[in-house]
């Protein structure tokens, strides 16, 4: 199973249990704690204010169109009598655009982060749990993946099919895969020569019991996390799409193709760009508070 | 599971046997891996509409002068010959031409990469640079002002676009401070500090948000560490300072999540480059890039898509190599549990 | 839009190609020599210095394919460091004038069937090699055998030298507009055959030598040009620069900051409006005279367009102002024709236009029982303005749009496809006959055309056939209303990008207007100086 390439040559799970010291720790001592303190609770509300904003407040009290504004109501400032956030060069109601923008960017940023965390969670610990020729096909095909440019591919894909929001997620779960799954197969073989992991497996527990029950719990911290960090990056890189003409077609909005829209007029009109990055920074910034939060709450000791 | 070999000799540490036939079986499954890449890359290319005879002679051109060109670019053999003439090619050291100047892509490379490596090499060490001792100092003192502080900085960081970062920092340096140049790129062979400075701001444009992130990232884990571990307690009962902890044992543990994560990002290195390299008016290899894919020029994109495929297989050895270098276990193997 | 200068170098010279078909006897205008070569600037030149110009990598500052006037698929584009190598044989003045720089006159015979070129004398290439009649031949073979579609489409039957400074063009048929299309062509342009034999295409292309102002320093593809003083150029006294450099930069935005943080001293081609208002205060900001105005192309052979009252929908449904006003910032003045206030026979009203009426636009949709349009534009941000800016307007009228946007290669696609719809795009040149002239866009043979129309045809073959220009102006007045009448297309207004320059910088183009060739104009870089600071 585990024995191709001497465990000790392998790259050890980044941080959690598995210490270098002597012996192992077994898991799961969990100790009481309040379920909900102000960690969790404030990023929470922040999160669902946004999200909730995003997806629901255009159903319950009308905003303007996102796209189809007149043009005769262009570049109006903020706090404009039915604008409250103003309006974009060519007439579209910004904080319209913001919300539904903000729709799409996080779809992306959640269909890509889950994708990548499932697809790629379980690639890495099947391939690191089963080792030998598993371990060596997946991790091989994923090192083509990780080491093709992603550049070629998203073009092929915009060029190829035209750009739309499915293409954008597939194009970048295409990479998100394999960085998850090189985590989670770091996480996972760092377990692997832990005594506990051993004495499971000795006692004939199932590989799928031991895989849920024992792997899971120590390698989700640190996927999460990079999930929580990476859902931002997500909505970055489909605005860097959006620069290059690859992203979410015009004139749909979406966060990031708003930033990269709006940086070829950064001097003149510098709103335009700073909205939507400051609806992007609450979004990151509550979700790692968040995730940070729960982190330190399901911590295994 | 557990590895064979016992502890061996501290001299002969690493140079021993499990370093040198990791190297060597790693390099040996590169080649597949480098293989992979551009197979995979060219089938993409010949899925694009058009092909590069077409783009270069326009709409306009009779479907005779197309057939003329593509003739004398072999584009009208069929897929696998290509593809093995260019393997053929590569395999001898011939890299080929371009197929829109005609330039051989060995010159292009040699004018182009020095550039975008310097560019990304800079990029990179800044990032570490400003992220390990701020990540130190944020999980030193969880909830503390440096671990606020960062939290902060580090989110807004994450949440700025690099092109938006790149003309921001623009405006702020050499426009108003007029400290750093907005644009252009200073050979090494010509100034050695010009050309630092020249690579300043795009190497901070492009290694902030890196920064930010594995800030982020370290000092997650960091702070798993000092607050979950046995050894921590210990070493504080017997009274070693925390510094110490964190900076011996912490840090150490965390540098492999790290690393890990290092190696992932070498390839989105690339996009960033494309998008950044213009800003400033670099010459590097990032508009070349895109402008071939756009010409359907597959003799340079095969050949940027190899050397940066190359840097990837190479980097991730060398983290590998780190591994063995950070974890005394790794280098004298771990006795059978 | 300057961008076009991609496309048409290549689509435009068909087009001349089916105008020849009925084309008539030769202008007998504007040929004599002249010594100076191009509309003055105001205050006076400071010899010596250097400037450094920036150039969107999008669109000029792309050359790939090297400087090789037979081959550089991009000249068009890159006419400011073609013409700063090689110089011109003839320039283009303003309002549509032809001024001989490097030939001094040309003249017509047997009916305008022959062109006589005169070349100035004793001039040199930077190899040291003589500038004669006996090179611009070998040139103008070259170019015409060459497969770019850069190359000039001219009915050539024979080139000739007549001693060292006569050129001698037998045309199979008679061209009138051949001197006009010099100035958009490559054989405007002249290599030194010595310096092409010795160095071999491949490397001529990366290190070029011509006989031109400036003489190539460096040049790495698409990134930077440096470029240095010709000491023999013909002109005395001229260039006044030492150093010209070319940089690439990505986007308007990059290239202002750049220019304030005084790193260059001139942008070309800034198409941002919201930026040129800023740049205003700090920089000189000059609108060049436009010669091609944005117009709607409607495809006429298939369904919607095919059908009038759903093309009328369209003008009537078109309020162009409010869009000039706010995307635009009420630079350029609006327009019903092709001609513009750049160019020849300009004439911004036609009688009989359809102009803005919501009413009667929905009362044609209505008739028609719904209109639904594709529009497609250019892949830059004031293309994309415009065409969501008409999908408003034209949903009031109840006209369904979809709107999308191409890069160059996908849009030639869009056309040779021949299932586009609507197009917004620019149309017209310095000379309707000539480059992105009229045919270009109306002409039956045009692959950029949605127009099939014998008779709008033959109107455009006399205009172009014609020595006098008040008759040509004439015919051009009928096809312009000819066009209105038959809906083909609204017309929009006069778009020419602007130059910005740095305080102390002089010259045509940058502090004076220019009359654009194809959308943008060629500064003439040997009348530009530099007085001011400047880096290397």
């Amino acid at each position: 199973m585990v024995g191709r390439l001497p465990e000790a040559l392998l790259p050890a799970v980044p941080g959690g249990p598995g210490a270098p010291a002597a012996g192992a720790a077994p898991p799961a001592r969990r100790r009481r704690r309040p379920a909900l303190t102000p960690g969790i609770v404030i990023p929470a509300a922040m999160l669902a204010l946004i999200v909730g904003a995003c997806f629901l407040w255009p159903l319950v009290y009308p905003v303007p169109p996102p796209v189809g504004g007149s043009i005769l109501d262009a570049s109006m400032p903020p706090f404009s009598p039915g604008h409250i956030l103003g309006t974009d060069p060519v007439g579209n109601d910004i904080l319209s655009r913001i919300l539904y923008g903000g729709r799409v960017s996080i779809e992306v940023a959640l269909a890509v982060s889950l994708i990548g965390l499932l697809v790629g969670g379980v690639l890495g610990t099947v391939a690191a749990y089963r080792g030998g020729m598993v371990d060596t096909v997946i991790m091989r095909v994923l090192d083509v993946l990780i080491a093709f440019p992603a550049l070629v591919l998203a073009v092929a894909i915009a060029e190829g099919l035209g750009p739309s929001e499915m293409h954008v997620i597939w194009a970048l779960s295409f990479f998100s895969i394999p960085a998850f799954a090189r985590i989670a197969r770091a996480g996972t073989l760092r377990l692997h020569g832990q005594t506990f992991m051993l004495a499971a497996r000795l006692s004939g527990t199932r590989t799928w019991r031991i895989l849920r029950r024992h792997v899971t719990p120590n390698i989700m911290p640190q996927l999460v996390t990079f999930a929580l960090l990476g859902a931002g990056v997500v909505i970055i890189l489909e605005g860097a799409l959006s620069f290059l003409g690859l992203g979410i077609p015009a004139p749909a909005p979406s966060w990031g193709n708003m930033i990269a829209l709006g940086q070829g007029t950064l001097s003149a009109q510098p709103a335009l760009v700073l909205i939507p990055s400051l609806f992007l920074l609450a979004t990151v910034l509550s979700l790692n508070l968040l995730g940070d939060a729960l982190r330190k709450r399901w911590s295994v000791r | 599971m557990a590895a064979e070999a016992g502890p061996a000799p501290a001299g002969r540490a690493v140079l021993g046997s499990p370093g040198l036939r990791l190297s060597g079986r790693r390099l040996l499954a590169a080649i597949p891996v480098l293989w992979g890449v551009t197979f995979l890359t060219f089938v993409l290319m010949n899925l694009l509409p058009g092909n590069a005879a077409q783009e270069l002679l326009g709409a306009n051109a009779t479907p005779a002068d197309v057939r003329a060109l593509e003739l004398k670019l072999h584009l009208n053999e069929p897929f696998w010959t290509r593809y093995w003439h260019w393997l053929s090619g590569v395999l001898h050291g011939d890299l080929g031409a371009s197929l829109t100047s005609g330039q051989p892509v060995t010159s292009i490379l040699a004018q182009r990469l020095p550039v975008s490596f310097e560019l990304m090499i800079y990029a990179f060490c800044l990032s570490v640079l400003l992220a390990v001792p701020v990540a130190a100092a944020a999980a030193h003192r969880p909830g503390g002002w440096a671990d606020r502080l960062s939290m902060m900085v580090s989110m807004a960081g994450l949440s700025i676009a690099p092109y938006v970062l790149a003309l921001l920092l623009i405006f702020i340096f050499a426009v108003r401070l007029q400290v750093l140049p907005a644009i252009g790129f200073v050979p090494l062979g010509q100034s050695v500090v010009g050309n630092i400075k020249s690579l300043t701001l795009p190497a901070l444009a492009i290694g902030l948000p890196l920064a930010c992130f594995y800030t982020r990232l370290l000092r997650a884990d960091m702070v798993e560490q000092m607050q979950g571990e046995d050894y921590v307690v210990t070493a504080r009962a017997k009274g070693v300072a925390p510094w110490q902890v964190l900076i011996r044992h912490a840090m150490r543990n965390s540098m492999f999540g790290f690393l890990t994560v290092l190696g992932l990002n070498l390839g989105t290195l690339i996009g960033a480059l494309v998008i950044i390299e213009p800003i400033f008016a670099l010459p590097g290899i990032g508009q070349v890039l895109l402008q071939s894919i756009h010409d359907r020029d597959i003799v340079v994109v095969e050949a940027v898509v190899l050397v940066f495929a190359l840097i990837v297989v190479l980097a991730n050895l060398l983290t590998d190599l780190l591994y063995a270098l950070l974890d005394p276990r790794i280098r004298y193997g771990r006795p059978a549990a | 839009m300057r961008f076009w200068s991609k496309t048409t170098k290549s689509a435009r010279l068909g087009v001349s190609a089916g105008l020849l078909a009925l084309a008539l006897a030769a202008t007998a205008c504007g040929s004599s020599g002249g010594t100076s070569a191009s509309s003055g600037a105001s205050a006076t030149p400071h010899a010596g210095g250097s400037l450094t110009v920036l150039e969107d990598s999008g669109y000029e500052g792309a050359w790939p394919a090297g400087l090789d006037p037979a081959t550089n698929t991009s000249g068009a584009a890159d006419q400011s460091y073609m013409d700063s190598i090689y110089g011109q044989l003839f320039e283009l003045g303003s309002h549509g004038k032809i001024i001989p720089d490097m030939a001094t006159g040309y003249a017509f015979s047997n009916g305008g069937k022959t062109v006589t070129i005169h070349i100035r004398p004793g001039m040199k290439f930077t190899d040291g090699t003589p500038f004669n009649a006996q090179a611009v031949v070998w040139n103008i073979q070259r170019d015409l055998k060459s497969p770019c579609t850069c190359k000039p489409t001219w009915p050539v039957s024979s080139v000739t030298a007549q001693g060292t400074d006569t050129v001698v063009i037998n045309l199979k048929m008679v061209f009138a507009p051949i001197i006009s299309s010099f100035i958009d062509s490559t054989a405007n342009w002249i290599a030194s055959p010595t310096a092409l034999k010795k160095m071999g295409e491949k490397q001529f292309a990366l290190t070029p030598v011509g006989a031109g102002p400036f003489i190539v320093v460096s040049d790495t593809l698409s990134s930077v040009l440096v470029l240095k003083r010709n000491p023999n150029y013909w002109q005395k006294g001229r260039p006044y620069l030492d150093k010209l450099t070319f940089k690439s930069v990505g986007g308007d935005e990059a290239a202002y900051e750049a220019l304030l943080a005084g790193e260059a001293q001139v942008y070309e081609n800034m198409s941002t409006p919201a930026l040129l208002k800023q740049a205003a205060q700090h920089f000189t900001v000059v609108n060049q005279l436009s010669t091609s105005p944005y117009d709607l192309q409607l495809n006429t052979a298939i369904p919607p367009f095919n059908n009038i009252k759903a093309r009328e929908a369209i003008y009537y449904a078109t309020d162009i102002q409010p869009i000039v006003s706010h995307i635009f910032d009420n630079l350029y003045p609006l327009t019903q024709s092709f001609t513009a206030p750049g160019g020849i026979c300009y004439q911004p009203k036609v009688p009989g236009y359809r102009t803005y009426d919501l009413a009667k636009a929905k009362a044609l949709v209505k008739q028609l029982g719904g209109l639904t349009v594709n529009l497609g534009t250019i892949n830059i941000l004031v293309a994309k303005e415009t065409t969501q800016a008409l999908q408003t307007e034209w949903a009031k009228a109840g006209i369904k749009t979809t709107i999308s946007s191409y890069d160059l290669g996908p849009l030639i696609q869009q056309f040779t496809g021949k299932k586009w719809q609507a197009m917004v795009q620019t149309a017209g040149a310095y000379d309707p006959a000539a480059g992105v002239g009229v045919g270009f866009r109306f002409s039956s043979l045009s692959p950029f055309s949605g127009v099939h129309d014998p008779r709008l045809d033959s109107l455009l073959n006399q205009a172009s056939g014609t020595l006098d220009m008040s008759t040509r102006c004439k015919l051009y007045d009928q096809a312009a209303a000819y066009i209105s009448q038959q809906a083909y297309g609204p017309f929009y207004f006069s778009f020419a990008p602007a130059n910005i320059a740095a305080k102390g910088v002089i010259g045509p183009g940058l502090t004076s207007p220019l009359s654009s060739v194809v959308v943008t104009p060629n500064v003439p870089w040997e009348d530009v100086s530099n007085s001011g600071g400047s880096t290397g």
